[in-house]
């Protein structure tokens, strides 16, 4: 009773801290004085770190009088999962979201506190606030997170099985949350130079910071997403072009483009409109995005997070659209350059083509997505669009994309001299072909592994050109900090964050094997050059679980993929499968079948199969590994890219 | 050339228009799953009761219509989700001798009453004193839901939240 209270108290704290900052901006702008934007930023950071505390005490102290605890949280549920337990369901992860935005407003406030009586300043801070409360309201109201339950639970029901077991869910949905909620002060900005028809000044490309933070966070949380499916979800894969993965690339997509076009309105002064509009365009998706995993109107393996508040987030989609759409139309023409683009081939006229293969795959991406729904409205029956759709249109645009990571980041701006490009890319032209001859020469022989080494090598010859470029100007200043803090260091050691990511990518897909083998206990066999043993079950039981672990051994490593079965009503049995994982090659095994009665473990029984035998799953992924340290680097990189300079034309 | 800024807008604006229009009259795919369950073409066990806010509700008594029976309880999320879908359900399906019956479970009196009046609820529900009905249809959480044919005998289990298609649609099975 008194937690429900207490916790909605300091939800309306939030909301009047929002609402009382659009308030207070409104009428700052009106009389042209400076706002207090850092005062309401504070009192709403304060109600939501509030809510959060008394979320969380429930969680921890399993206190079932709120029904979301009863619903996601059990008395066995362990400490970590209890914790994680506040984005387990829709209600409490919006107050990981209102806590993220209202902390990137707090900052954003004080980042900007000398600027307060600017009006982009106060008219950024007015659409801050505006989203702050459109998410904090709806908890207050259809999505309220500290519902009384009158029932007496004993137990409660815990998280969903899948939500508590791997220590990833406490880092893939914050971090994603905070991409989300991080490119709302791009769209703030885009909203407030519109308005104010001040587009010319260092504005965008200070945006482009606040874009480089929420895109690290989204890269790297999309990155952890497919770990943790890959961990998971035990099918060896790690993206499957669901609805709610989508969700999250279709901003990705925009907002890559985004911070690569925000460099030529830096150094040329182009691509004024069009900046705007890929900030707009890439937080009207983060809001889609939400929608889609939200509404629960299209199958996704992230069902669990549906909710009945489809119609206020699609109205919210929509009046952003609005609003931004409309203030382009009704300001773009005038603010457009008064130039274009010189050549086709010069470091802009590259980035126009890169600009167009990120938006165009956008579409491409969003059309796949609500195709279904489209067909359903017509014809009346169910449609799906998968894998092959977006598989055939991604391979040959990441082809493009490779060899522009292989090509722009050596040519001039303004016009290339193509004898000078080609000798900086002789070198690297040279080794990729050596490459692809040694890979030939040991039968590897497949031509989209070939294309992407090829191409890989050059881009990441092509990144390390420049860092090198930038290592010899700062040994020359002997500043090796100024070498970090290099315009192009980030944005380089990203390029070769995703060049090993393509890598691990292409290969591990080319070169996939998956083999199921049954096994007698005391048997071993060998499985694309694994030795693969069985040496028996072992059962595990916890207050949190019980298992069906199988003692397996593979080249001498100890794994044990199991049947798992999660106690609680929101618990069921899933499979876990083990990975043996090193820097050449990944393998994951899982418990299939087992023969015979099935000795209770919940795993599929095979009653054709001997008693005590078992079907394995075998998945053999070369370079797999690499997946996840090229995420890592891109997760670098935008941390460099966060604290880049600004470039400067050196003195003649 | 001059104006292509506006034209451009104007043409993304009706398209999000379009697409925000057919997402927003989307209905949500529920994942209440069809399960064996003992009860499966046997004789549904015995419900009499009095109903939430009077009355009293007999499943005897509804031999020869279809009756849908749904276990929710007011702290039940997925029960939050559904209720508007029963709600259409019973609407739809009130003419053609198809009779919805909601049964409280394991939930306080006052809890229930106000969830079924926020909700505006178009069917009854019963009272489950003790859990004696849940006990006996080995519900053991809501959202469940069972469909019983004309003859008594239960002939569905779903589990998890449903929706109005859904239950039309093994409704349909059950009567032909």
């Amino acid at each position: 009773m008194t937690l429900t209270w207490l916790g909605r108290a300091a939800l309306y704290l939030c909301a009047l801290g929002a609402l009382g900052g659009v308030v207070d901006q409104a009428r700052a702008l009106r009389r042209r004085r400076p706002g207090h934007a850092r005062r309401f930023a504070v009192v709403a950071l304060v109600g939501i770190v509030l809510a959060i505390a008394v979320m969380q005490y429930a969680l921890i102290t399993h206190n079932f009088s709120l029904a979301y605890v009863a619903e996601n949280n059990a008395t066995f549920t362990p400490l970590l999962y209890s914790i994680t337990g506040m984005w387990s369901a829709l209600e409490g992860s919006l107050l990981l979201w209102v806590l993220l935005q209202s902390a990137l407003i707090a900052a954003v406030a004080w980042y900007y506190r000398r600027q307060r009586d600017d009006a982009v300043v106060q008219w950024a801070s007015l659409v801050l606030f505006g989203v702050q409360a459109f998410f904090t309201l709806l908890m207050v109201g259809p999505a309220d997170p500290f519902l009384r339950n009158a029932a007496r639970v004993v137990q409660g029901a815990g998280p969903n099985a899948l939500l508590q077991d791997n220590p990833l869910v406490a880092a893939h949905p914050p971090l994603l949350y905070a991409g989300f909620v991080g490119f709302s002060v791009p769209f703030a900005f885009a909203v407030a130079m519109l308005i104010t028809g001040r587009v010319h000044e260092h504005w965008p490309l200070e945006q482009r910071r606040w874009s480089v933070l929420a895109w690290g966070a989204l890269s790297v949380g999309v990155v952890l997403g497919a770990w943790w499916s890959y961990e998971v979800l035990g099918w060896g894969g790690f993206w499957g072009w669901d609805p709610v993965e989508n969700a999250a690339l279709l901003p990705w997509l925009t907002a890559t483009a985004y911070v690569h076009s925000v460099i030529v309105q830096d150094r040329r002064g182009l691509f004024r409109v069009w900046n705007l509009s890929l900030a707009v365009a890439t937080f009207a998706l983060t809001v889609l995005g939400t929608f889609f995993t939200r509404s629960g109107v299209l199958v996704s393996v992230h069902a669990f997070s549906s909710s009945t508040l489809g119609p206020l987030l699609i109205g919210f989609f929509f009046f952003v659209v609005v609003l931004g759409v409309g203030l382009l139309a009704w300001r773009g023409d005038r603010l457009r350059a008064p130039v274009g683009v010189d050549h086709p081939l010069s470091r802009e006229g590259l980035f126009v083509a890169n600009n167009i293969i990120f938006v165009g795959f956008a579409i491409v991406v969003l059309l796949g997505t609500v195709f279904p729904l489209l067909y359903q409205a017509i014809n009346g029956s169910q449609v799906t669009v998968g894998t092959p759709y977006f598989a055939s249109i991604a391979a040959p645009l990441a082809v493009v994309l490779l060899a522009l990571m292989a090509i722009a980041p050596l040519v001039s701006w303004r016009s290339a001299d193509p004898k000078v490009l080609w000798g900086r890319l002789r070198t690297s032209a040279w080794v990729a072909l050596a490459a692809v001859v040694v890979l030939l020469l040991a039968h590897v022989t497949r031509y989209p592994e070939l294309v992407a080494v090829f191409l890989s090598v050059m881009a990441a010859g092509a990144a390390l050109r420049t860092l090198r470029g930038v290592l010899v100007s700062a040994r020359r200043r002997g500043s090796w900090r100024g070498a970090l803090r290099a315009p192009s260091t980030g944005g380089m050691v990203v390029h070769l964050g995703i060049v090993v990511l393509a890598l691990g990518i292409v290969t591990s897909t080319t070169y996939a094997k998956r083999h199921e083998v049954t096994l007698a206990s005391g048997q071993t066999t060998v499985v694309d050059g694994q030795r693969v043993g069985f040496y028996g079950f072992a059962h595990v039981r916890s207050a949190l679980l019980s298992a069906t672990e199988l003692k397996v051994r593979v080249d001498g490593h100890s794994l044990r993929p199991a049947v798992t079965t999660y106690h609680g009503r929101n618990g069921q049995t899933v499979g876990t499968p083990a990975i043996d994982s090193t820097l050449l090659r990944d393998v994951y095994v899982t418990f299939d079948a087992v023969g015979g009665t099935g000795l209770a473990s919940g795993a599929q029984i095979q009653s054709q199969l001997p008693v005590g035998s078992v079907v394995l799953g075998v998945t053999v992924e070369p370079l797999l590994a690499w997946l996840w340290i090229g995420g890592l680097m891109v997760g670098a990189g935008a941390a460099l890219s966060f604290v880049r300079r600004r470039h400067v034309e050196e003195a003649p | 050339m001059k104006r292509s800024v506006l034209a451009l807008s104007l043409a993304v604006l009706v398209v999000v228009t379009a697409m925000s229009l057919l997402l927003a009259t989307r209905h949500p795919i529920t994942n209440a799953t069809q399960t064996q369950s003992p009860l499966l073409g046997h004789r549904a066990p015995s419900m009499k009761g009095p109903e939430l806010g009077g009355g009293s509700f007999s499943l005897a008594a509804q031999r020869g219509q279809v009756v849908v029976v749904n276990f929710w309880a007011s702290w039940c999320g997925p029960c939050r989700v559904e209720a508007p879908e029963l709600s259409t359900f019973a609407w739809h399906e009130r003419t053609r001798g198809v009779e919805l019956v909601g049964v409280v479970f394991n939930d306080s009196l006052s809890a229930a009453a106000s969830f079924a009046k926020h909700y505006g609820s178009l069917y009854p529900s019963l009272v489950d004193q003790g859990g004696v009905f849940a006990n006996r249809f080995g519900v053991t959480s809501p959202p469940t839901t069972f469909v019983i044919d004309r003859h008594g005998r239960v002939a569905a289990t779903l589990i998890g939240p449903t929706s109005a298609r859904q239950l039309e649609a093994v409704v349909a099975r059950v009567r032909s």
